[in-house]
């Protein structure tokens, strides 16, 4: 593999880190704007990716609405989510949220009718039918990339356009959300992060307030499923794994909790440990094969997320007198 | 009796946690513009009574009004919105905001509270912060603390805290004041400046205050009003001079630990 | 009835073992404040270490069983000397640990991943083997995993209710400031409740092993939710509820199936089960089973 010259290669590394931007985004606004540990954000993911998927398979629907109502079932059960367990203590809201995200995976493996089951989406409706949102992703791709090609020629390639697209999205998204995280609305959000009690004598609806977070990170969590749909054209439910999750954390944490820039850099960096871990061909790297690989970057991934907790908490950009958590 | 413009009601209200019931039977009322002191031993129940008051607790059983309207079992929030404000014993500063921010983040009626409207009309959002801006910077000079407006309240004193939640407080433009022990820590002369400006707001603005208060000598000077608790309920009430001469307040505070400063201050005998 | 009957049976089986893993997490959790994330793949652990000591090594079951046990204990000694001591220091809180935990859990598993693949493995027992009593059936490994997991769990029990060292356990996960003033020793204790835990989670995971018949990497995790349920299903810190929510939890998930209850939940949603389960609970008390409401 020369995977490391390659700009396909490097296009395609920045299409993935560009989808975990913007669902990273979702989980800052959750746990680093308002301190609310979901440990269940890949549900959000799954929930966006599957009911676009199965609305335009199954019902024919085109893909921009089918992918607006994708959203908007997301953030329902953001706030479905949300009006048992807002109420908890931290800890319980992590573990409570990490059962909801497992509850969801469960669902889509099983129930094999709606989701097409353990193969994923290419079960949903026999080969023919199953990639049809696919079919008009691509249209719509190759009209971003007539575009594109009159401004850098051959270079526009599918993964470039693709690379393009998603990017705008994840910046569009972390100018609106650092809008709203220095305006007012953002300002009452901190205060609840900070102290809930405070923030509800000075006369602040504490728990509509975290749930307006709660389903704002579910509506970017599912723009994320979109692109990851799109992206892989194929999904399964194994995509969804609790630790799709683990990996914003590390992403959140890495870049700045309650930075919106440390989020794309957060992105970039994980998105250089996978790349560099699964094609460096360094010792001691090359003395492993590639399942092994895999394992090794997880670990290093752990390695990162323990000393990061330990010595910098406050991640890259983050200033330790706004530590989140200590 | 009649005659009597009544803001805050507090009738019967019994609370208790376990088996310990720190507010027993606690009835009284709060009259419009008035300032009001309510006293009593150590773990009689004033900051419990607070907690229900504002909203925090639901009372065991009781009822509470403001302007005349039930508000017990209301959340805080709304109660806020009607007018009743509390600052906390134990002070809740926002230290990982500026003390700016802390003012700011009180502030009523701002519409970009709501997500929408930070998009929609950025104008109206911004002519509001400007407007708030400036009255929080008046609250902070009056209590010393507009040098430190950008500063992390994190490094404000126990004292200055105190005074920024009092600030803070202000800020959401109350009819009702509930202060838990405002002076504790403070400076006694902006301690003094303190109580000059809620006379000065009760004078202009109509403000009422109910106000915690240990020092005694605060609380003969300042209050025209004076509530005694004891084991959670209400033994006095009346204007200070006949409080102070009230047997059953001498023999509460009798029994409390700090007996003998207690009773000498309550008997008027403190330097003054 | 008979199904009803070795449903509760088999619901004994799955929630004993949930039950011996429970216990040393709420121990963990109550005394340490700290939510291991890991603890599942400690159970993981024990169940790689015994394959190798039984299958690779020609050893029997409970040799290999004993060795799981040491082994884990160790590892988790070693982790509360190298890492979770430092973070204490720190300054670290219940969330930044908890943090740590899944940085912790990303590690084991992989390392696990590492040394011993991702194959299913096996135990070198008799799998055919099969016990009748009245109507009721169990395999060689259910009869183990009862008489080991209650043989454990009455020792463990008899522990923390009658030595010094059980009852200062106890006390520490109710309340530190109360044991610190009845002198107990809190280092000692620590490393006790770290051996403890991770020596139960070495035996819970080779039973788990056992009963599974085939194992992969993954197991532990599988396992983790369900016994974080029986934790806060039987109170954070308590380990004789967290015992009864373990047995609760393993019942309700089989009995789940029972065709008589509108035709059983498939059994492929038993864990689904578990996570309603938890997640009523706390709707109905936020603040968990034997917490206090949350106070101003
Ligand atoms: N959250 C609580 N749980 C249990 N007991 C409490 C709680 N809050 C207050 N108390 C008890 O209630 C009594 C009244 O306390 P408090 O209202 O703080 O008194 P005061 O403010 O008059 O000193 C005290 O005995 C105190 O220990
Ligand atoms: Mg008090």
């Amino acid at each position: 593999m020369t995977g490391l010259a390659n700009v396909q290669f490097w296009a395609f590394v920045g299409v993935v880190a560009g989808i975990f931007t913007i669902f990273s985004l979702g989980l800052q606004v959750q746990f680093g704007f308002a301190g609310l540990l979901n440990f269940g954000h890949v549900a959000f993911m799954a929930i966006g990716a599957y009911t676009m998927a199965i609305l335009v398979v199954k019902t024919g629907l085109s893909l921009w609405i089918a992918s607006l109502i994708a959203i908007a079932v997301s953030m329902g059960f953001g706030l479905l989510l949300g009006l048992p367990t807002l109420r908890l203590r931290a800890d319980y809201l992590a573990i409570t949220t990490i059962a909801f995200g497992e509850i969801v995976r469960y669902l889509a493996l099983n129930e094999q009718e709606l989701t097409g089951g353990p193969q994923g989406t290419i079960n949903l409706e026999g080969a023919g039918a199953a990639a049809r949102y696919n079919d008009e992703w691509l249209d719509f791709q190759r009209t971003v990339q007539g575009w594109l090609e009159v401004l850098l020629g051959d270079n526009a390639t599918r993964d470039v356009t693709m690379l393009v697209i998603v990017w705008t999205v994840a910046l569009v998204a972390i100018v609106l959300l650092q809008i709203l995280v220095r305006s007012p609305w953002g300002r009452v959000l901190r205060s609840i992060r900070e102290d809930e009690d405070a923030a509800s004598a000075l006369g602040k609806n504490v728990f509509s307030y975290r749930l307006q977070a709660l389903a704002l990170g579910a509506a970017l969590g599912a723009v994320a499923g979109l692109f990851f749909a799109f992206q892989f054209s194929f999904f399964s439910p194994n995509d969804f794994e609790p630790l799709t999750t683990f990996f914003a954390y590390v992403i959140v944490i890495l870049g700045g909790t309650a930075k919106n820039w440390g989020v794309p850099l957060g992105a970039l960096i994980f998105g250089f440990i996978f790349a560099g871990t699964r094609f460096l061909d360094v010792w001691p790297l090359n003395t492993f094969d590639s399942a092994e690989r895999a394992y090794l970057r997880l670990i290093i991934v752990g390695l990162i997320l323990i000393g990061l907790m330990a010595f910098r908490p406050q991640g890259i950009l983050g200033k330790r007198e706004e530590l989140v958590v200590e | 009796m009649s005659e009597r413009d009544v803001i805050l009601e507090v009738e019967d209200v019994h609370k208790s946690f376990g088996g310990l019931a720190a507010v027993a039977g606690a009835t009284f009322d709060v009259e419009r513009s008035s300032i009001t002191a309510l006293i009593g031993p150590n773990g009689a129940g004033k900051t419990t009574l607070f907690h229900v008051v504002s909203g925090f607790y639901k009372p065991d059983h009781g009822a509470v009004r403001l302007d005349g309207e039930r508000i017990d079992g209301s959340p805080t929030h709304r109660i806020v919105r009607r007018g009743l404000v509390r600052t906390f014993q134990l002070t809740k500063a926002l230290t990982r905001m500026s003390v700016l921010d802390n003012m700011l983040v009180a502030a009523p009626a701002q519409p970009g509270e709501r997500m929408w409207r930070v998009f929609a009309t950025p104008g109206a959002v911004k002519r509001r912060e400007e407007e708030v801006h400036e009255r929080a910077l008046e609250l902070l000079s009056l209590v010393g603390l507009e040098r430190l407006a950008d500063d992390y309240a994190a490094v404000l004193s126990g004292g200055q805290r105190k005074l920024l939640e009092f600030a803070r407080a202000l800020m959401t433009e109350p009819s009702l004041v509930m202060l838990d022990e405002p002076m504790a820590g403070v400076n006694p002369s902006l301690g003094v400046e303190l109580l000059e400006h809620m006379r000065e707001l009760q004078r202009e603005r109509g403000t009422t205050f109910l106000l915690i208060e240990h020092d005694i000598d605060v609380v003969m000077t300042v209050s025209e009003r004076v509530v005694v608790m004891s084991s959670g309920a209400v033994i006095a009430d009346g204007p200070p001079d006949d409080v102070r001469r009230n047997e059953a307040v001498i023999d509460a505070y009798l029994g409390s630990p700090h007996a003998h400063e207690e009773v000498h201050e309550i008997a008027g005998e403190s330097s003054s | 009835m008979t199904e009803l009957l070795q449903l509760v049976v088999n619901g004994l089986v799955t929630g004993s073992i949930i039950a011996i893993a429970a216990i040393g997490l709420s121990l963990v959790y109550g005394i340490l404040k700290i939510v291991n994330f890991a603890h599942g793949d400690y159970l993981t652990l024990g169940a790689f270490v015994a394959f190798t000591v039984n299958v690779t090594w020609g050893f029997g079951m409970a040799g290999a069983a004993l060795a799981a046990i040491v082994a884990v204990a160790l590892v988790g000694f070693g982790l509360e000397r190298g890492l979770w001591r430092p973070l204490r220091r720190r300054g670290s809180g219940l969330i930044g640990l908890f943090i740590v935990s899944i940085g912790l859990a990303l590690v084991l598993r992989n390392v696990i991943l590492l040394v011993w693949g991702a194959r299913p493995r096996r135990y070198d027992v008799d799998v055919f083997q099969v016990y009748e009593l009245g109507p009721i059936r169990l395999s060689q490994s259910q009869l183990v995993v009862i008489v080991v997991a209650s043989t454990a769990i009455t020792l463990v029990g008899l522990m923390l209710a009658r030595t010094r060292l059980g009852k200062g356990m106890r006390a520490l996960a109710d309340n530190r400031q109360l044991a610190a003033a009845t002198g107990i020793d809190a280092d000692r204790i620590t490393t006790y409740t770290w051996l403890l835990a991770a020596g139960l989670a070495g035996l819970g995971g080779v039973l788990q092993g056992l009963l599974q018949n085939a194992f992969t990497p993954s197991m532990g995790f599988t396992l983790l939710l369900p016994i974080f349920a029986a934790v806060i299903l039987g109170g954070v810190g308590s380990a004789y509820g967290a015992l009864v929510g373990g047995l609760v939890l393993g019942l309700v998930m089989e009995v789940s199936t029972w065709s008589a209850l509108a035709g059983g939940i498939p059994s492929v949603y038993k864990p689904v089960v578990a996570f309603a389960v938890l997640i009523g609970v706390l709707v109905l008390r936020p603040q968990g089973v034997l917490g206090r409401a949350r106070t101003v």
